[in-house]
Parts: C-alpha cells; structure tokens; sequence
C-alpha cells in the first residue's frame, strides 16, 4: 500500500459523526477507486444521491476530507418492506502526501461518480548551498 | 465506585445486533438467491398507497448501459458499470467499486401491473415504479341497508378481471422497460 494517500479512520462509530444535525442521520463510507496517471493521482468515489452542489471538498493542511450530502429520495413514512442498503451521507477522509500539489486539486461530478484530480507536486530543482569560508 | 464499568462494552451488543440484522435479511426469500453473499445491485423495497417502489443505488452508470426487462413476473436488473479497462491494473492503489458486467433477477411481488413499470435514473439512483394491481388498493365497501338483509359488496369496473385472464400471453414475451 502507497503512502501517498493514507486513509483516516473516523475514531468514533460512525453514527456519531452526524449528530450535530438536527435529525438522526447515517453517514456511511463510500466505496472509492485510487489509480496512477503520468500527471499524479485520481480518486473515483461513488457517491449515488449526492449532487456537485451538495458535496462538500475540503483540504485542511494536509487532510482531504470529501462530505456528501443525500436528500431523501423515497417519500417519508412509507413501509419497507425489504432493505439492502442505508440512505445517508457519505464521509471519508484521506492523508495526502506532499507529492500531491494541495493547490492544484480539482474535482468533477457525474452521475453520483466524484472524480478528483490530484496533480502531482512538481519535484524541486537541486539547489546548490554555497559554503563560505571564512 | 462501579465494580463493572459497561461504558464501551455495548458497543459489542451493536456489533452483534447488526450482524443478527444482515444474517436475517439474507433469509429473506423474495429476492431470489440472496441468500449468500450481498447482490450488486443493492435493493430497497417500499410499499406506496397504490404503487410498490423499488430503488437502487447505481452510480456512474449511464441508462445506455442499463437494460430493465420482464417476463413471467420476474424483473431482470443488467448492467455494465464504467469501464475500467483504460486504466492498467498496475495503476491501481485502490479498488473498491463495483466494476464490469452484472445482473440480478428479482421475482415481483404478487399484484403489480407488469405494463404499467416505469422506471427513471438520476444522479446514479434507480427508481422502479411497480403500479399495484387496482385489486390490492384498498377500496370501500358499500354496505346496504338493513332492511334489504343483503351485503353488497360493490366492485369497481374490472378490467382486473380481464387483465387477470391472459397472463400467459403477457408472461410469453419479454417486454423491455423504458428508463427516463
């Protein structure tokens, strides 16, 4: 495994992570893909009922953090009668390297598909250190 | 001073609590061959006033890639996800979606209106509209006065009746569902 991007596992269940919010709401982690391109990394997350304008994308120093948010899509109060999956929002976070640029970081949105581009930062020239003699 | 401190130890009950939860859905019987395993695509089953609902999460595909089709009751869910095959396997650091081709074969609840399925796609969500048949949907019952000593029980129009004659035509041919 890379150490480029070092997943962070909330500390706490991860019921308790949406507390804050006014009603009780599941916050599950979304499946992503990671892969190489010449020009750095790209990160795929699945992120189905969620739309570019209810993501949220934030870097904190050197943390990724992707948030999305689902508005319900099925009318409240109607009878389950079989589930296979939760609806809630999504929450993952990463550890970025300092091989990725932090500044350049892009992100597109399609079909519930969170694209995020992560350009590799450029590598600095050698510098040479002038020694002085006194 | 407490002896025994069950702070953190409920969180095992949890643990075990949902484990009881997912063994116990995966007896459920509707859903052909749920029974080991988890199925892609997962499915979420509702029950509306007049309509079944039927949801899925299917992100990244695209309803060229989506084929819903029914015959003989049983719904058929197929699909290709994105195509990774641009991407060497090499590049990969992680791979935890769903790739490549798959199906899933779900047998309706009884009582749905096979022609009348509708189904739409939208930001990576599947929506299957199951109209229930105009015989599940509660309706009054009218009840005659006493003195004639008789309960009518007053039928609608019945094109269930019909309907319900030629389910063998129907069922013979397989009918695919536009998706909007």
């Amino acid at each position: 495994m890379s150490q480029d991007m070092i997943e962070q596992r909330p500390d706490k269940p991860e019921e308790d992570v949406a507390k804050e919010t006014t009603e009780p709401r599941y916050v599950f982690t979304p499946p992503i893909d990671i892969f190489e391109t010449d020009e750095g990394l790209v990160l795929r997350a699945d992120l189905p009922g969620v739309t570019a304008e209810t993501v949220e994308l934030q870097v904190q120093d050197n943390k990724l953090t992707l948030f999305g948010h689902v508005a319900p899509y099925v009318p409240e109060g109607v009878k389950v009668l079989h589930q296979e999956y939760g609806v809630g929002d999504f929450l993952r976070s990463f550890i970025l390297s300092d091989e990725v640029d932090h500044e350049r970081i892009s992100a597109k949105f399609n079909h519930g598909v969170l694209e995020v581009v992560l350009p590799r930062a450029p590598k600095p020239e050698p510098r040479r250190i002038q020694i002085n003699s006194q | 001073m407490p002896v025994f401190r069950w702070g953190h130890s409920w969180d095992a009950f949890r643990d075990l609590e949902r484990e009881v939860d997912r063994l116990l859905q995966s007896v459920n019987l509707t859903f052909q061959g749920f029974r080991f395993g988890r199925q892609f695509p997962s499915l979420n089953l509702f029950e509306l006033e007049e309509e079944y609902l039927l949801t899925a999460e299917l992100p990244g595909i695209r309803v060229e890639d989506l084929e819903l089709t029914i015959a003989g009751g049983v719904l058929t869910l197929k699909g290709k996800s994105h195509d990774t095959s641009a991407i060497p396997e090499e590049r990969y650091r992680r791979q935890e979606r769903v790739r490549g081709v798959w199906q899933r074969a779900i047998t309706l609840p009884e009582r749905v209106q096979e022609e009348k399925l509708s189904a739409e796609l939208n930001l990576g969500i599947l929506k299957i509209h199951l109209p229930k048949a105009e015989a599940v949907i509660p309706r009054q019952i009218q009840v005659a006065d006493g003195d004639s000593s008789s309960v009518q029980a007053e039928r609608g129009a019945s094109p269930v009746a019909t309907s319900n004659n030629q389910p063998t035509i129907r069922h013979s041919t397989t009918k695919s569902i536009p998706i909007e």
